[in-house]
């Protein structure tokens, strides 16, 4: 027993100068770990503000802030520019507005950013050109019909509808554009809808669409889940470009998108060629 | 008790123990040694005098308030077990050396599932494509490690792109007969031969690809899950709102839960989580997101922290096309059920009877 005591002493000794070396290793490489994202973070407190887009890129943008110390309304991904995190679900929302199948919910719970403030063109609609009686250039009339007809000046403004992608040529501007007020929709009965409630015109043609959309099947809705919960809903057109949602060949109603980073390989291996091959020829 | 909060005799003093302790520290087990509880079991095996001789060079090296509070939590037990009060000093002792770590104030949220709610998750296969933006916002909210060193890198949900099958009268006689040298079938059916268990790091210019569907995956919450029957210290089981949780002070490391898995949703910290001070989400929850330590095993709740308070998952809010769905499965109005309702609906290995309160649908 003597014996062994001085050994376990120093072996005690040891094992614990190990220790605190090692520890001391591990703060000096997190410091340096620490040090090195700081760099960049600070390089950005001096850039643009960010501004990430939510489901259509070049459509539904939203500017990054801060809305309380260390809290953003929304964070972007710095890879694709998509919006990743929401710090606030209802930032520049209104209320829905009154739908059919929506009476359980209650006041205010519904809520959406409006379309309107998105588009650049339709502040013009009704006062440059549009004036309520038709064109303002001549000849001065209303269209006789709904069907469709080259129209120069609209396509140079939208380039989109040229070749307008939706309908496939069963539907034209004043299926879904109020005919004398330009800066409203239409829905079945002629009557104008807002440019923020979209879904009143898509569901006059896409009643199953409409459907789950109000149910939460189809389309997406932020904020609290319980069914009579606050929820930011979005709006049709925040997903799909209503002059087009073909997209030529692909005859997809949604666009592609650049996809966020693939995950970490799995170590030693240099690529994921592995992913591709199958041990045995079928 | 907040760090900020902390009444302190001599704050020159306090200041200088403070600037001992690493800064900006990208790693919570480096600023403060042993924080693992493996790592303490294993210098338990040891000799008890080196061991203890072990402890005091950890009480001497960082600050005793640290220590002392390490100490508590090597010591703290299962969360289930704890009584109310426990579990308000194991918050409060949480919140103390995470908001130390990571220069803030972090909070750590006890909330019990609620009555009257099992929540529920519902995934459209036909709409996702692949983004992998709930990927990323998981991590986000999360708080996983986000390294650039291999197993530094955690990520909750995998997304699996598989290639769509096509039948082609130009390969109708190909390959008679081919690898094992018998006849294994037809030969019309083209990508099944070159893609086994599909991939999970493409990177297309654009997605969704032509030719690919895509399938997330992640921790199903299964009613009857085979990784809480597995695990030998119970620290991993099922709350009463159907969500299976992990008290990472408790899990010794063993992975039997990741063995168990059949849907690949389990992770293991190999190396000190890698999380920046200006990264982390500093709402967390007890069984959620709080950060973890090296040697423990993580994997998605649900994000608790805020589902238990009525919010929607992380990943729901970013999915750019809406294919989640989350909500409250007691419910009939909720959109989960008049999913289950009105949709066609799956689970993902069926077979297994582990019934996943996750559910795939088309439409
Ligand atoms: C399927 C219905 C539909 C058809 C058909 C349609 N539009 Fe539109 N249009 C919309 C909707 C909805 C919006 C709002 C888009 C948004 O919110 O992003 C819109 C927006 C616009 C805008 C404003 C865009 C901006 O960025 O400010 C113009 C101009 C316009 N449409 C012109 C036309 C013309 C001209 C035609 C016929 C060639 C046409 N639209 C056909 C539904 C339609
Ligand atoms: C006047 C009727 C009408 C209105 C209003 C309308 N659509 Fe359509 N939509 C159609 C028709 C017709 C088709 C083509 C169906 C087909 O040929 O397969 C279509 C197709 C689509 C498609 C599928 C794309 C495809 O062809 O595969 C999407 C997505 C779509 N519409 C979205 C919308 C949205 C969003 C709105 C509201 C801004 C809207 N629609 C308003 C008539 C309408
Ligand atoms: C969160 C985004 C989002 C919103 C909001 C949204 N949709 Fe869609 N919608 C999609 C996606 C994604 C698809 C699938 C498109 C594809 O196959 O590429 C789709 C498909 C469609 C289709 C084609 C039908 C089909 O089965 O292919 C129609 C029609 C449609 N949506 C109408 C609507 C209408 C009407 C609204 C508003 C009431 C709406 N959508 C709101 C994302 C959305």
């Amino acid at each position: 027993m003597k014996k062994i005591a001085p050994f376990t002493i120093a072996l005690a000794f040891l094992a614990s100068a190990l220790y605190a070396f090692s520890a001391a290793e591990k703060t000096a490489d997190a410091a340096k770990q620490g040090a090195a994202p700081a760099q960049p973070a600070k390089a950005e407190a001096t850039k643009e503000p960010l501004v990430c887009f939510e489901s259509r890129k070049g459509a539904s943008e939203i500017t990054q802030r801060e809305i309380k110390p260390g809290w953003p309304n929304v964070k972007c991904s710095p890879t694709t520019g998509a919006a990743l995190w929401y710090g606030d679900p209802y930032e520049g929302t209104v209320p829905l507005g009154k739908m059919p199948g929506l009476e359980k919910i209650p006041e205010g719970h519904a809520v959406v950013r409006p379309r309107s403030e998105k588009l650049a063109i339709l502040p013009m609609c009704a006062v440059a050109c549009h004036n309520g009686v038709g064109p303002a250039f001549v000849p001065p009339a209303l269209p006789k019909d709904k069907k469709p007809v080259p129209i120069p000046t609209m396509e140079g403004l939208l380039p989109a509808l040229k070749d307008l992608q939706h309908g496939r040529g069963r539907i034209w501007c004043l299926d879904c554009h109020h005919t004398t007020k330009r800066n409203m929709l239409v829905d079945n009965y002629g009557d104008p809808v807002s440019f923020d409630q979209p879904q009143l015109l898509c569901g006059k043609c896409h009643g199953d669409k409409l459907r789950d959309w109000r149910d939460g099947i189809h389309g997406k809705r932020i904020g609290e889940f319980a069914s009579t919960g606050r929820k930011r809903w979005f709006v049709c057109t925040e997903c799909h470009n209503p002059h087009n949602v073909q997209d030529g060949a692909r005859n997809r109603g949604f666009a592609q998108l650049q996809p966020e980073p693939p995950p970490q390989l799995p170590r030693g291996m240099k690529d994921a060629r592995h992913e591709l091959v199958h041990p045995i020829p079928h | 008790m907040t760090h900020e909060e902390t009444p302190s005799a001599d704050p020159a003093r306090e200041q200088e123990a403070e600037r001992a302790v690493p800064p900006a520290s990208a790693d919570p087990a480096a600023s403060a040694p042993r924080a693992s509880r493996r790592d303490f079991l294993k210098a338990g095996g040891m000799l008890s005098l080196s061991s203890l001789m072990g402890t005091a060079a950890l009480m001497v090296q960082s600050d005793n308030a640290r220590a002392a509070i390490e100490w508590a939590e090597h010591f703290q037990k299962n969360y289930r077990l704890m009584t109310p009060q426990e579990k308000a000093e194991a918050r409060a002792r949480l919140e103390r050396r995470y908001s130390q770590e990571y220069g803030r104030k972090v909070n750590v949220d006890t909330t019990d599932a609620q009555p009257g709610v099992l929540m529920g998750y519902a995934l459209n296969v036909r709409k996702c494509i692949g983004c992998r933006r709930c990927v990323h916002a998981c991590v986000a909210e999360n708080n996983q490690s986000r390294g650039s060193r291999p197993g530094e890198k955690i990520e909750w949900i995998q997304v699996l792109r598989m290639e769509r099958g096509e039948f082609a009268k130009e390969k109708m006689n190909q390959g008679y007969p081919e690898g094992l040298g018998i006849q294994v079938g037809g030969n019309a059916y083209t990508p099944a031969g070159e893609v086994l268990e599909g991939q999970y790091r493409y990177e297309p210019a654009a997605v969704p690809e032509k030719d690919a569907t895509y399938m997330p995956i992640a921790c199903m919450q299964c009613e009857k899950p085979p990784c809480v029957k597995v695990c030998p210290v119970r620290t991993t089981y099922r709350e009463p709102d159907g969500v299976v949780v992990i008290d990472y002070n408790w899990c010794i490391g063993c992975r039997m839960c990741m063995g168990a898995c059949p849907y690949w949703a389990r992770r293991f910290n190999v190396n000190n989580p890698v999380l920046p001070k200006e990264e982390i989400n500093p709402v967390t929850h007890y069984l959620g997101n709080r950060p973890r330590m090296r040697g423990v095993v993580e994997k998605c709740h649900w994000c608790l922290q805020r589902t238990r308070h009525g919010r929607y998952p992380a990943c729901v809010e970013v999915c750019p096309v809406g294919a989640r769905k989350f909500g409250n499965l007691l419910d009939p109005e909720s959109e989960v059920s008049l999913i289950l309702a009105r949709k066609n609906v799956f689970r993902l290995k069926a077979e297994l009877n582990t019934f996943p309160k996750f559910f795939y649908f088309y439409d």
